[in-house]
């Protein structure tokens, strides 16, 4: 025992992250964690999306989530007034007339000004954050990475002290989709000051798939870019596939408590398609002094 | 193979730009096997190679359009002018109304920042293309003029579009210090070009840097005052080496050549998977946007009174149009300057890579319209 707990405070020490994801049915629903929901690439107006939106609003009855995190392609076509009632108000109107806030990203099909619309909560910027109990969330715009944003990326993540680091965006880095699967180049932009500063989980869309990939130095990647558009059977599982479905449309529901992040990944029709507990990373900079 | 054929093929490969496409392909071929050991090569020699060496190819090039429109230059002739700048214009338009018409119809709005890119031709592709088809046509200087023109106007729209971390105050003194050293050198009758470059050019650039203008072109405006010698022949044509100052400008050729070697290692190389709405949107713009905007721009031209130029007619003028359609270096070297990293750079990366298929349209027109040496 006394070997045991040496070792797992060497590790600690170390910043070594010790547990992987491991599989759970349902979520524990702590009455202080932080609950939210994930969409991604789902502004279609068509009526998946409405089915995705009903099923969040169902969801919300036994799981109460405060806010949902869009990972980009939030409006597809035509984006004027009107869309944004039938491609986002209308298919999450439940969700909207309970409170539930919703913060976008920005993905290929959205209009770069569509980060004015009040129900983005995006103040205006292509890139921001903000802080839910104790976890920082990070949302960047991936369509261009540009110097100043790095150097944004950079500063906020050293500044952040918050438990939790949580960063989205919609091209991922790490994504086994076959239409267009890992950005290669962001990951070697990205991934070094994901690791840097110790981020612990991150969410993207754009493939229109869903996939958990196994953790990478230490960061569980999640792909969920199929709440409206889906392309089906798009995986191609690799090494890198810890669980994916490209069945059906996905959401996700996550939730936050102490140093656990729980996750269920549910198809349109409700059912669980992947499930899972996080443990918080170990960081050398918490026990510096 | 023979030392003198070696020797031969080397001297093609330097004298025809051939360095960069040669990078190009490596680059192509990296990316694709093995695209994290690439991405990482790229980022790390990106600064050097597009910010710092690349300054010294954009000062060759003005360097030698210069002479080539002084008096006794190939391009000298101001009637020559007009009806190449009327159909750059029409090209621009062209190429920019077709690019950013595809991604509005495909309501992809987050490509409408890489337009400008669409205004590049690469003139050094289009020159020995046309020189191939058309040797000793007016034909030559006309595309030539256009293409220079249709650059201008893309490098004065990509300048300020610079992504610096940070502008900063003090740039445009420095600038003013450097032109006036310059001017000083010039009157103290310096004929060596490497004084210039290197002092004054270094003060411009830091200069060009601060001010969050694009520093690759930080040499251009010293161009005016080194020495000049008039250019006979063509800008890309082989470097004469007649007089003191073509023989500095062919030891700056020389150094030239790494630098777009490296230029296209660091830049072409895409993953061929991310081509996407905005690699279609590219090549449509410069495949079919711009020909058909020189032509209807020369078409409206002569309806109200212009003339083609003597022993250039219609059939000719298709030919330069797809000649001109290769947006290549240029339009690689615009995408890197007004894009940032991410996704929209490298779909419009993979459509300038593909408007090399411009050159083969106009063997191809040339071929069907029976023109010059495709006549037959």
């Amino acid at each position: 025992m006394r070997r045991l707990l040496t070792a797992a405070a060497f590790l600690f020490l170390l910043g070594v992250r010790i547990a992987p994801a491991q599989p759970t049915s349902a979520l524990p629903t702590f009455p202080e964690s932080l609950k939210f929901a994930v969409i991604g690439d789902n502004g279609t107006g068509d009526s998946e999306e409405y089915d995705v939106g009903a099923r969040l609003g169902e969801a919300r009855n036994a799981f109460p989530f405060e806010f949902v995190v869009m990972l980009g392609d939030n409006m597809y076509g035509r984006q004027q007034a009107d869309d944004f009632v039938a491609k986002f108000e209308r298919p999450y109107g439940m969700l909207l007339k309970s409170g539930v806030r919703f913060f976008a990203s920005l993905g290929n099909h959205d209009n770069p000004n569509n980060r004015s619309y009040a129900g983005f909560n995006m103040d205006g910027q292509r890139y921001y954050t903000y802080v839910k109990k104790n976890v920082r969330f990070v949302v960047l715009d991936t369509n261009q990475l540009d110097p100043r944003q790095l150097a944004w990326i950079d500063t906020t993540l050293k500044q952040s002290s918050d438990d939790w680091k949580i960063c989205y965006f919609h091209h991922p880095i790490y994504s086994d989709g076959g239409r267009h699967g890992s950005d290669v180049q962001l990951r070697v932009a990205l991934e070094p000051l994901f690791v840097k500063y110790g981020v612990d989980v991150v969410y993207a869309g754009h493939d229109h798939i869903y996939e958990r990939i196994k953790p990478q130095r230490g960061i569980t990647y999640f792909v969920n870019g199929s709440s409206g558009e889906l392309r089906k059977g798009d995986v191609h599982p690799s090494a890198l596939t810890a669980a994916y479905f490209d069945q059906d449309q996905v959401f996700s529901l996550v939730e936050v408590n102490g140093d656990d992040l729980y996750f269920q990944a549910r198809s349109r029709t409700g059912r669980t398609v992947d499930a899972g507990v996080i443990h918080r990373q170990a960081r050398v900079q918490a026990v510096a002094p | 193979m023979t030392h003198r054929s070696f020797s031969r093929v080397i001297h093609t490969v330097f004298d025809r730009f051939l360095v960069l496409p040669i990078g190009a392909v490596i680059a192509l071929v990296w990316a694709n096997t093995a695209p994290e050991s690439y991405f990482v090569m790229a980022q790390q020699l990106s600064f050097a190679v597009n910010e710092i060496g690349m300054a010294f190819f954009f000062a060759l090039m003005a360097q030698e359009i210069a002479e080539a429109l002084m008096p006794g230059g190939a391009l000298h002739s101001w009637r020559r002018w007009t009806l190449p700048l009327i159909a750059a214009a029409g090209g621009i338009v062209g190429a920019v109304a077709m690019y950013l018409g595809f991604v509005r119809l495909n309501y992809e709005y987050s490509l409408a920042s890489a337009w400008p890119i669409a205004c590049a031709i690469d003139a050094a592709a289009t020159y020995y293309v046309l020189r191939t088809i058309l040797p000793r046509s007016p034909a030559v200087p006309f595309a030539l003029l256009l293409a220079i023109v249709t650059d201008v106007v893309g490098m004065i729209i990509a300048a300020p579009r610079y992504l610096v971390l940070q502008a900063r105050v003090g740039g445009v003194a420095l600038l003013i210090g450097a032109l006036g050293l310059a001017a000083a050198m010039r009157a103290m009758k310096v004929r060596a070009f490497w004084p210039y470059l290197f002092i004054c050019g270094t003060m411009s650039w830091v200069a060009f840097y601060w001010e969050g203008l694009h520093p690759a072109f930080a040499l251009i405006p010293l161009i005016p005052f080194l020495r000049h010698e008039p250019r006979r022949t063509d800008v890309f044509a082989d470097p004469p080496d007649d007089d003191a100052v073509h023989h500095a400008e062919h030891s700056w050729h020389v150094i030239v050549q790494p630098v777009l070697f490296l230029f296209g290692l660091v830049n072409a190389g895409v993953v061929l998977k991310s081509y996407d709405t905005g690699s279609w949107a590219m090549l449509a713009a410069q495949l079919l946007g711009r020909p058909i905007g020189v032509l209807l721009a020369v078409g409206a031209a002569v309806a109200i009174g212009w003339h083609l130029p003597t022993r250039m007619g219609w059939r000719e003028l298709v030919v330069v149009a797809f000649a001109t359609s290769t947006g290549f270096a240029i339009a690689l070297f615009l995408a890197t300057g007004v894009l940032a990293m991410g996704p929209v750079l490298e779909q419009a990366k993979i459509g300038v890579l593909g408007s090399a298929a411009g050159l083969v349209l106009a063997l191809i027109a040339a071929r069907v319209l029976r023109v010059g040496k495709l006549a037959h």
